[in-house]
């Protein structure tokens, strides 16, 4: 991984080694570098990564304060400035601010449509489910009980729930996130570490945009929804192995809906061991057809690799080994994923 | 004699996140417990073989999510279904307030071909929780929702402790079979049975 010293990353390089594997530890854990450069999250110029952190994380901070201040507080800052503003337009009157400036529409109680508080009681399903979600991620793995790593899951969910209103929040992306967190935080740079919450953040947006359509329901029956990427899987297995095609889909109806929509939507987390699962993602990060079309190779390969079982299954057999997908040889199915490279169904 | 009647029934779990479908189903399925499950994405799918009567059955049960987000996918998994289970928590208004829009949202989708008379069974769980005292949504208040539903049979459960899980697949099991068609018809001895028992709504099997 000598390309991360280079003054200018070559990303084509870089992908290509990425693809090979990432190097887990052994003291130089290059893993959270490449996954940020991957994501597009740092420029390929090393010289500007400093600015660039710099800049991302105080915008960050400011995502908190502006998303996760309760509407009380927010009122105060906002009376705050307003008084101050005051204060200096008179230069004297300090105290309470008359009865008739605190408005109706911002009295809690008000069901004024532009009412802070209406917003927040609004929101307070969301953020229960966030909650539920986030308690239940890899309850056994300590790294993800641990409470200031739950309570860092939990505000990034909740600020790209308020910036992404057409996602907002859907079970499953907390297990999304999840590799995403992990893995920045553990880096071993203590500068990058305190700030693993805030690039997270930004690399979970990059990684979402380019399977933004999965998550909303409104697209569910347009050709960008999540409807038309499973039958992309199912045209893209009938390409490459029409006889398993047949047998899942005409003869035991085994549709892509009843086992690959958790593959997609949750990019494979579910299906296979954590450590696993972020080898799966290092090939998926570097290839440089996309996470996408990547994703969707790499489930083709799940089926293909499992073919002889599936042929001799029925309709029962086969949805339980599918969603249950049996232990693997990561490296041959990464093997298999990549002879299915070529055209993409459209 | 070789029986025409199928062997095969599908039950499907509907009910708000989080008031405890795949506790339920794992409780039933495989007599375990876990405070661990993750959310349920899409469907989980679990198999039980059960004894009716002196019939032998596949259970075939759908664990679907309770994020209102994957409703309209639900259709694959609702079409075909004998029963259909439906959860909410006792501890929560909320999930039992939207008993509504699940059991209207599953006779859409599902579109069976007698609506009024399907087999609902509905399940009050986690009364187990802090000794009840939690409790927001009387057992009085849920028979009569049940009761206004045309008596759609009704348990209150604790998938954790096990309490009523059985009953309440037997009761599910016995629901699905009321839907059974009229191949029952060719076995003479049942004929007056059948005929008596249709129509009836709930089985009282409560």
């Amino acid at each position: 991984m000598m390309q991360l010293s280079k003054k200018v990353v070559n990303m084509g390089e870089l992908r290509r080694l990425a693809c090979l594997g990432v190097p887990d530890g052994g003291g130089t854990d290059v893993r959270p570098l490449v996954w940020k450069l991957l994501l597009g999250y740092l420029p390929t110029e090393r010289s500007l990564w400093p600015y660039e952190l710099e800049k991302k994380r105080s915008q960050y901070s400011a995502y908190k304060d502006e998303f996760l201040l309760n509407p009380s507080e927010k009122l105060r800052r906002i009376e705050e400035s307003k008084l101050s503003r005051k204060k200096e337009l008179t230069g004297e009157r300090n105290g309470l601010l008359p009865r008739s400036e605190v408005t109706n529409e911002e009295h809690p109680l008000s069901f004024g449509k532009s009412s802070l508080w209406n917003q927040y009681f609004q929101e307070s399903e969301i953020l229960e489910q966030i909650d539920r979600d986030v308690k239940r991620t890899h309850p056994d793995k300590s790294f993800f009980s641990a409470k200031s790593n739950q309570e860092s899951l939990r505000r990034i969910l909740i600020i790209f729930s308020r910036l992404y209103p057409s996602v907002r929040y859907v079970q499953g992306l907390n297990e999304v996130l999840a590799p995403l967190f992990y893995v920045l935080k553990n880096d071993l740079d203590t500068s990058n570490s305190t700030s693993a919450e805030a690039d997270t953040f930004f690399c979970f947006v990059e990684l979402i945009s380019g399977f933004k359509n999965n998550y909303c329901k409104h697209l569910d029956n347009s050709r960008v929804g999540i409807r038309s990427i499973l039958s992309k899987l199912s045209q893209l297995l009938k390409k490459h192995d029409e006889e398993l095609w047949r047998h899942m889909e005409v003869i035991t109806k085994v549709y892509p809906q009843y086992y690959a929509f958790r593959w997609i939507t949750l990019l494979l987390t579910m299906e296979f061991s954590f450590n696993v699962c972020i080898h799966i993602w290092d090939a998926m990060l570097g290839d440089p057809e996309g996470p996408p079309d990547t994703l969707l190779r790499i489930c083709c390969a799940m089926l293909i690799l499992v073919r002889k079982r599936l042929l001799v299954g029925d309709f029962t057999a086969n949805i339980q080994l599918l969603q249950h997908y049996p232990q693997t040889n990561i490296d041959h199915l990464l093997h298999i994923a990549n002879r299915l490279r070529g055209t993409m169904p459209s | 004699m070789a029986s025409r009647r199928r062997t095969l029934l599908k039950v499907i779990i509907l009910g708000d996140s989080g008031v405890g479908k795949t506790s339920l189903m794992n409780q039933y399925v495989n007599k375990k417990f876990s405070n661990q499950y993750k959310a349920t994405i899409g469907a989980d799918f679990l198999t039980k073989e059960v004894q009716f009567e002196d019939r032998l059955f596949t259970l075939q049960i759908w664990d679907t999510a309770g994020q209102e987000r994957f409703q309209s996918l639900g259709v694959a998994f609702y079409r075909g279904a004998d029963c259909c289970v439906l959860v909410y928590d006792v501890n929560s208004m909320k999930s039992f307030d939207n008993l509504n829009n699940w059991r209207e949202e599953f006779l859409i989708q599902a579109s069976p071909s007698d609506p009024d008379n399907f087999p609902f069974v509905l399940l009050g769980n986690k009364v187990d929780v802090d000794g009840g005292n939690s409790r927001v949504v009387s057992e009085k208040k849920a028979k009569a929702w049940c009761a206004s539903k045309g008596n759609i049979p009704y348990f209150e459960t604790s998938a954790k402790d096990g309490i009523n899980v059985e009953e309440a697949f037997q009761c599910i099991v016995k629901n699905a079979l009321k839907n059974e068609p009229e191949e029952e018809l060719y076995m003479p001895d049942t004929v007056d049975v059948v005929g008596g028992n249709r129509g009836q709504g709930s089985s009282g099997c409560c």
